[in-house]
Formats: C-alpha cells, structure tokens, sequence
C-alpha cells in the first residue's frame, strides 16, 4: 500500500494542487484515463468548497482495499461553519454562493462512494471513495 | 497576480485562444475578462477556443465557458471550442454539465473550418 498524502487548501492554487494529486494517485494505482478525469473532477470540486466556504481544510488521499478490490479514497476535512441542511445542498443546483450546485451531487455520480458529515459551527467531513474495475 | 495570462491570437477576424496550463481560478477569470475585452476590441467574428491540453473541466470552468459563449453571442460573436478530451467530455456530462448553446470541434483545424462556415452563412448581411 502506498502511503497516503495531503494537500493543504487555502488558494485557488491548492485546488490544483490537489486535483493534480488527486489524478497522479489514482493514475499510479492502475486508473484509466476516464476514471483519472472523474475523479480529479470530484476532487477539484470538493478542494474549491473548502476555499469558498470554509477559508481552510485539507484533501487527503489513499489507497483503500476492500474484499481484494483496489481503489483510491478521498477525505475533505474542514473546520468551517458546516452545512446546516445535507440533504439540501445535495440537490442539483443548490448553491449559497450563486455558484452552479453542482459540485456536491456532481462530486457524488462521479464517485461510488460518497459520506458526508457535518455539524454547523464545527465543519464538514467528506469522505468518497471509487474502486477500480 | 497576471502570470498566467493566456495568449490571444487574431487572425483574420477570428480570435484564437489555446489554453496550455492548469488553470487556477483566478487566471481563468482573466481570461474570459480577457477575451471579451478583445471581442470588444476586435469586433472579432468568431471565436476558438481550444481546450487540448486541458486534463480538468469541473463546473467552475465549465460554468466559465458557458458565459464567455453567451456573452460573445451578446456581441455578435460565435464562440467554437475545440481538442475537448474524451474523458473530459464524458466526464462533464457525468457532472451534471452539459454546455447545450456551445459549439464543439475536434480540433482547431476543424474548428476554424467550422467558423469560416458560420461566419460565412451569418457575415454577409450584416456589412
Ligand atoms: N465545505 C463546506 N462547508 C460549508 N458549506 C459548504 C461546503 N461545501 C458546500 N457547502 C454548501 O453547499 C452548497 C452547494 O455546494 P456545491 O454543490 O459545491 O455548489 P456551489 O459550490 O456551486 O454552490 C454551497 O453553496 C455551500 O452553501
Ligand atoms: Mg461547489
């Protein structure tokens, strides 16, 4: 198992870096093009949430094993002011900012695996994960 | 913060622009204040923009590109965007992006071959 590896968010910079992270893991874990792409999406969205709303946080990814399947794991961790209605901002369009809501339910069909926890006044938690074919 | 301007060509009445580099936000909002400004400037027919180099399209970009192609159209200009990746595309589609009023070529080659096509249909009435 590779080591897992972070990247700090708090410029617009750092969401490149880490969709660019985000696509180097999952080339290096055997991912083809399409997948490489789904996934660097999902994460430069997740990054540029974490600017936008919460100032700071971070994106870690690794490599995740289950039943002998390969696949690559993200975590977004910010300590921001939460998300008070999870159910809302997972709507197509839904956006605080006047952004197109996409990010979130985008984030999640790009992936297989999708958990979002949140708390207000604490932050926001997202782990996704998607698994090799 | 400018050190990532894109590079806009004119040639003919046609504005070329090739994004070659990852593009963080700020840089990409210069660069659609940019093209419009030369739009503006150039009273350009058409507009290409190509997008082979580019590896990620999330709905920052894509949202991006939407505008630039209904400003333009605002001006009078057609917008045509070329080199979209497979992976890209498929992958915009999958985020819920599916950029309906924007024209796509394959390549440049085509994609200029496109425009002369269009301005040629729109073009003469209007002089
Ligand atoms: N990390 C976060 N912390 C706090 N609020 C968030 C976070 N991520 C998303 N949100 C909220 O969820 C909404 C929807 O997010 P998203 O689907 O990415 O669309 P957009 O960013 O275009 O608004 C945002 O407008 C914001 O209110
Ligand atoms: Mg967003």
């Amino acid at each position: 198992m590779t080591q897992a590896k972070a990247a700090v968010i708090r410029s617009d910079l750092d969401i490149v870096i880490a969709r660019t992270l985000a696509r180097d893991t999952a080339k290096a874990l055997g991912f083809g093009a399409i997948d490489q792409a789904r996934i660097a999406t999902a994460v430069s969205e997740l990054a540029r949430n974490i600017f936008l709303y919460a100032g700071t946080g971070s994106i870690t990814v690794r490599e995740v094993e289950r039943q002998s399947r390969k696949g690559i794991e993200i975590v977004c961790e910010d300590q921001g002011p939460g998300i008070p209605d999870i159910d809302l901002v997972m709507q197509d369009g839904y956006s605080t900012s006047r952004g197109m809501g996409m990010g979130l339910p985008g984030a999640k069909r790009l992936m297989d695996e999708f958990d979002i926890r949140s708390h207000e006044g604490e932050g926001t938690t997202i782990v996704c994960r998607k698994w090799r074919t | 913060m400018d050190s990532l301007r894109i590079p806009i060509l004119k040639i003919g009445d046609v504005l070329i622009a090739s994004i070659q580099v990852a593009l963080h936000d700020a840089s990409a909002v210069q660069f659609k204040d940019d093209l419009l400004q030369k739009i503006h400037d150039t009273k350009a027919r058409g507009v290409i923009v190509d997008l082979t180099a580019l590896d990620v399209v999330d709905s920052f970009i894509g949202r991006l590109i939407a505008d630039i192609a209904a400003m333009a159209g605002l001006m009078g200009t057609r917008v045509v965007l070329t080199g979209l990746q497979p992976a890209v595309a498929i992958t915009l589609v999958e985020l819920g992006l599916e950029l309906p009023r924007v024209l796509t070529a394959l390549n440049l080659e085509k994609g200029l071959a496109m425009m002369q096509s269009l301005t040629e249909e729109s073009g003469d009435d209007a002089s």
